[in-house]
């Protein structure tokens, strides 16, 4: 090819390999291959550059004439990017034209396409930021192109230039004039043209310029993300036109129709409305036609007679026929007047009402209706539920409406009050609800054109109330408590759960160590450990969801704990405020006429506690005055009402009698007792139940004096019983821990 | 036997617990005619004293073989009858000192040479043992933990027995006698911290013959309001006529657990 081809491709690499490396691998690979031979090649342009000022007229002259030169410039002009030849920007106007050349051209080489590719998009880049440079680059370039091209021109040329450069070989460039933009020697800096310029060290120039260059390569890469991703966008924009293109032909499909079918109807009305009149006209016509006809007849007949009669020769018959009125008959009005116009009525197709669609065509339908989701969990408190919808077509929404109703199964469901509220999301929480409480909801979607019709009903429950744990009527003893409560809600809840926190010493407070669900009653019994303390609380469930915690109890196991039970206490027994002292008043008749209840004693006057069923042992203790009569020990549940405790196979007690002499005990069952005498009588009595050991044992608990066992498997749970026999005063002491000395 | 000058025996059952540790001691005193061996082939105690890990003592009821004249002549006087005093008559005096022996003597001799814990002990017995139990822990108090008896001779001044054997041993002196009388000690005993527990089978001859006189010392212990609980025991069955318990071993026998659980639970605490 051109042997200046080659020439140029050594001063294509000067002094920036790095720069090289970055735009291709195979620039670098050159560049190494060239380095050695740049930097003589630099002195020489450098040389050149300074010598050649008179030369550049020439070169423009000759650029300017050889248009061939334009392959040569496609060829070079890659690499002038590389070159730091820099020359004054004398030429603009020229230099500009030749910079857009090259910025059309294309190069074939691949160092080439890199560099020029690279070349144009820097371009662009820099044209917003730095015109004037990137003018003045190109310019350069285009002027350093001319220089080197003049070089390579003409061999002749080319064989001075190298003698010139041999010449000069020895002073290298080693600083750089940023005025000028191009390497120089610092002698030229002293003395040359260069001395007024500012200048800068060839390395830090360098930098600067791979700073610069970097800085470009920065914005470039900012620049193929932000085309990317307006690709992809434009990609999705192409899909997005596709399927509005779809809805709206639908829509004007959907609406010509209607049109169409309006008109033909219209058509096919007025048509008949057309036919009716035509039969009217002709049948009103025929009419006339027909009386028209009669009376032609008529005159004819008169005619025909009248005639007859002239040719009558008989003048005296011819007189006497009188019979016709003529006058009248002459006076008779012919009715020559068309009954009807042969042209019909002016009919216009009523076009109002296909305008009226047409312009409907772009006003905006009334919405779908909404779709209402079902109750999602935790949508629902005691008082408030949150209500969730969807729209599923594309249809423009204003707000919605969204009505809401409890459900009732009374009959009179129709007249609930019905709620409505404006809401603008798809989604609405309602408070000031009931708790348990079933709720209908639906919803409606409304735009400028209308409100859709209502969505399906949908019903969502309110969580239920706590409830309330009844404290009084808690049964415990060291390995298990039974708990009871009430529902606080009208209707019925679906389960409870109940959850403990074991109280330690520590900060913590309630941790819950424990929860139990799926309870179908009212009431659990709950395993434990023996001498802790517990928070224990209670949960209604529903599908709502859970209630709040209900007030918390608090439990300790360090003994047993019962009550009493109202229920089965004799009318003349009385359970004073603490709930734990029975007292009774006066005798009287033990079956009197007080009102029984199924459930209490009627004839002893006694009471039964209510002991949590559970195996192991149980103490309590029961406080007694010297002179109480009384009977104190345990019964079954169902031991007779009507009996006295102790003397049936149900109940075992210790009963005291004072007779004049001395105290007497009894320890009874099945109506007997042994022959025991207690020569200190107990004010404090210990009762020991065991069911393991199949023993109830009663104690003096002030002396930890053993007073009498009974050994019985018992074969159901039992209650402590208590009964008076003569006026006074039982004070029953419960969770007191087993004493040690009660262990035998 | 130093006390009673001459050689005595004493039964003695040592529970599981005494091979590896030291256990409390339950002193058993048989009544009239009886020897140490009574108790222990006859009560059946020792699955009750090995549950509890108690040591049981039976020692005899009266030094033996002093040839003291008279002391073979009646059954309740005399050997095997020696009513757990210390006889201040002669020719009684030398030998007959029941009291001291069992106070003092064997006592010590048990704890030196078995494994006892010396601080605790208890004391019980049967009719005539009953008597003695009753007047060692009222005249001794804080000795023995806990103290219960078998039909015991309670007021022994005033029954046939007591009159005759406190008589025989102590003299005239009916002042002298109520040292050894249950139900006169507890009259003028200091405190009330006793437990005490009495069985009496209701069909006891003594009982009815008045030998016995429980409610002289119930009666005396309610007034001084030492707690006592005494159980009449009769049998309880489908027969019309209740048959009670008599004075025998096997009223003994029924009842001997609850004693020994009785003293167990102060012996033991």
């Amino acid at each position: 090819f051109y042997h200046m081809d080659l020439y140029g491709s050594k001063e294509r690499f000067d002094i920036f390999p790095e720069e090289l490396s970055g735009q291709g691998d195979r620039s670098r690979g050159d560049t190494r291959r060239e380095s050695a031979l740049n930097t003589e090649k630099f002195q020489h342009s450098q040389e050149a550059g300074y010598d050649l000022e008179k030369e550049v007229a020439e070169l423009a002259k000759m650029y300017g004439i050889d248009e061939d030169r334009e392959k040569e410039l496609e060829l070079l002009g890659g690499h002038l990017e590389m070159m730091e030849s820099r020359w004054p920007p004398s030429r603009p106007g020229k230099a500009g034209s030749q910079g857009s050349v090259f910025n059309a051209s294309k190069s074939s080489s691949p160092v080439k396409d890199q560099s020029q590719s690279t070349k144009q998009q820097g371009l662009p880049g820099e044209a917003p930021q730095d015109e004037d440079q990137s003018k003045a680059r190109a310019e350069d370039e285009a002027e350093s192109h001319i220089w080197s091209r003049e070089g390579l021109s003409s061999g002749s040329m080319s064989d001075e230039w190298n003698s010139q450069a041999v010449s000069e070989e020895e002073e290298a460039a080693d600083v750089f004039c940023s005025t000028c933009k191009t390497p120089i020697r610092a002698f030229d800096k002293l003395f040359g043209e260069h001395k007024d310029h500012e200048v800068a060290q060839l390395p830090s120039a360098v930098e600067n310029e791979k700073e610069e260059i970097h800085k470009n390569m920065c914005k470039l890469e900012e620049q193929i993300a932000q085309m990317e991703n307006f690709a992809s966008h434009l990609e999705e924009i192409f899909i997005t036109v596709e399927e509005n293109f779809g809805r709206q032909e639908q829509n004007f499909e959907v609406h010509y129709n209607d049109a169409v079918q309006v008109l033909a109807q219209k058509y096919e009305e007025q048509l008949e409305a057309l036919g009716e009149e035509k039969r009217q006209k002709l049948e009103a016509l025929y009419g006339q036609l027909v009386s028209c006809g009669e009376h032609l007849d008529t005159c004819k007949e008169l005619t025909d007679t009248t005639q007859e009669l002239c040719l009558e020769n008989d003048k005296a018959d011819f007189m006497k026929v009188k019979s016709f009125n003529w006058q009248e008959f002459l006076k008779k009005e012919v009715d020559l007047e068309l009954s009807t116009l042969p042209d019909f009525e002016e009919r216009v197709i009523d076009f109002s009402e296909v305008e009226q669609l047409m312009n409907s065509i772009n006003t905006i339908p009334a919405p779908c209706a909404p779709v209402i989701s079902p109750q999602a969990p935790n949508a629902a408190t005691g008082t408030s539920l949150r209500v969730c919808w969807g729209l599923f077509s594309d249809d423009t929404v204003e707000y919605y409406q969204l009505c809401y109703k409890p459900v009732s199964n009374e009959r009179h469901a129709d007249e609930q009050a019905e709620y409505t509220l404006k809401v603008k999301e798809t989604y609405c929480t309602i408070t000031n609800l009931l708790p348990n409480t079933q709720y209908e909801f639906w919803v409606s979607a409304l735009n400028a054109s209308g409100i859709s019709p209502p969505s399906e009903r949908a019903v969502y429950v309110t969580a239920p109330s706590p409830p309330i744990i009844q404290t009084k009527k808690i049964r415990s003893c060291e390995n298990a408590a039974l708990v009871c409560w009430e529902s606080r809600d009208l209707n019925p809840v679906d389960s409870y759960m109940v959850e403990l926190s074991k109280l330690t010493d520590e900060e913590n407070g309630d941790n819950i160590t424990e929860s139990i669900v799926g309870i179908p009653n009212c009431e659990v019994l709950i395993h434990l450990q023996p001498t802790q303390s517990y928070h224990i609380c209670v949960r209604a469930l529903n599908l709502g969801g859970s209630s709040e915690r209900s007030e918390p109890v608090l439990i300790h196991t360090t003994g047993t704990y019962f009550c009493l039970n109202e229920d089965t206490a004799h009318p003349l027994l009385a359970i004073l405020d603490d709930g734990f002292t029975i007292a009774c008043d006066e005798l009287e008749n033990p079956e009197c006429d007080l009102p029984v209840y199924d459930n209490s004693f009627t004839r002893c006057i006694g009471i039964l506690g209510s002991l949590i069923p559970f195996p192991g042992k149980h103490y309590w203790e029961v406080q007694v005055e010297e002179d109480t009569e009384y009977r104190i020990g345990v019964a079954f549940e169902n031991t007779p009402r009507h009996g006295y405790l102790g003397a049936n196979n149900s109940s075992w007690c210790m009963r005291h009698i004072i007779t004049p002499s001395r105290h007497k005990y009894e320890f009874l069952h099945s109506g007997m007792t042994p022959d025991i005498r207690i020569t200190v009588a107990p004010r404090r009595i210990g009762i020991l139940l065991d069911y393991e050991n199949c023993r109830l044992t009663f104690f003096n608990a002030d002396i930890a004096q053993h007073l009498y066992t009974f050994n019985s498997h018992f074969q159901h749970y039992v209650h402590p019983c208590f009964a008076l026999e003569t006026p006074g005063i039982l004070r029953i002491h419960t969770g007191t821990a087993v004493p040690p000395w009660t262990a035998l | 036997s130093a006390e009673l000058k001459c050689k005595m025996k004493f039964g003695i059952y040592l529970p599981p617990k005494a091979e590896t540790a030291k256990c409390p001691v339950l002193y058993w005193l048989s009544g009239l005619t009886c020897t140490e061996q009574n108790f222990i082939t006859k009560a059946g105690f020792h699955q009750a004293a090995a549950e509890h890990g108690l040591i049981v003592v039976a020692p005899d009821t009266s030094p033996r073989g002093c040839n003291i004249e008279g002391e073979d002549e009646s059954w309740d006087f005399g050997t095997g009858a020696g009513f757990y005093v210390d006889a201040t008559e002669d020719p009684w005096k030398t030998n007959y000192r029941m009291y001291s022996y069992i106070k003092d003597e064997l006592p010590k001799l048990i704890n030196a040479n078995f494994p006892t814990d010396p601080e605790r002990m208890s004391i019980f017995g049967h009719s005539m043992g009953g008597h003695g139990a009753l007047i060692l822990t009222l005249k001794n108090p804080g000795k023995y933990k806990s103290v219960s008896a078998f039909a015991p001779i309670c007021n022994p001044i005033q029954c046939q027995w007591g009159k005759k054997a406190l008589g025989g041993y102590l003299g005239s002196d009916v002042s002298k006698w109520e040292a050894y009388d249950a139900t006169q000690l507890v009259k003028s005993y200091p405190d009330s911290h006793l437990d005490i527990l009495i069985d009496q089978g209701k069909d006891d001859q003594f009982l009815s013959a008045g030998q016995l006189l429980p409610d002289n010392f119930i009666a005396a212990c309610t007034e001084r309001k030492i707690p006592v609980v005494f159980r009449l025991q009769q049998a309880r069955g489908f027969c019309s006529h209740r048959i009670g318990y008599d004075h025998s071993y096997f009223f003994i026998a029924t009842f001997i657990n609850d004693h020994i659980k009785h003293h167990a639970k102060y012996l033991n605490a």
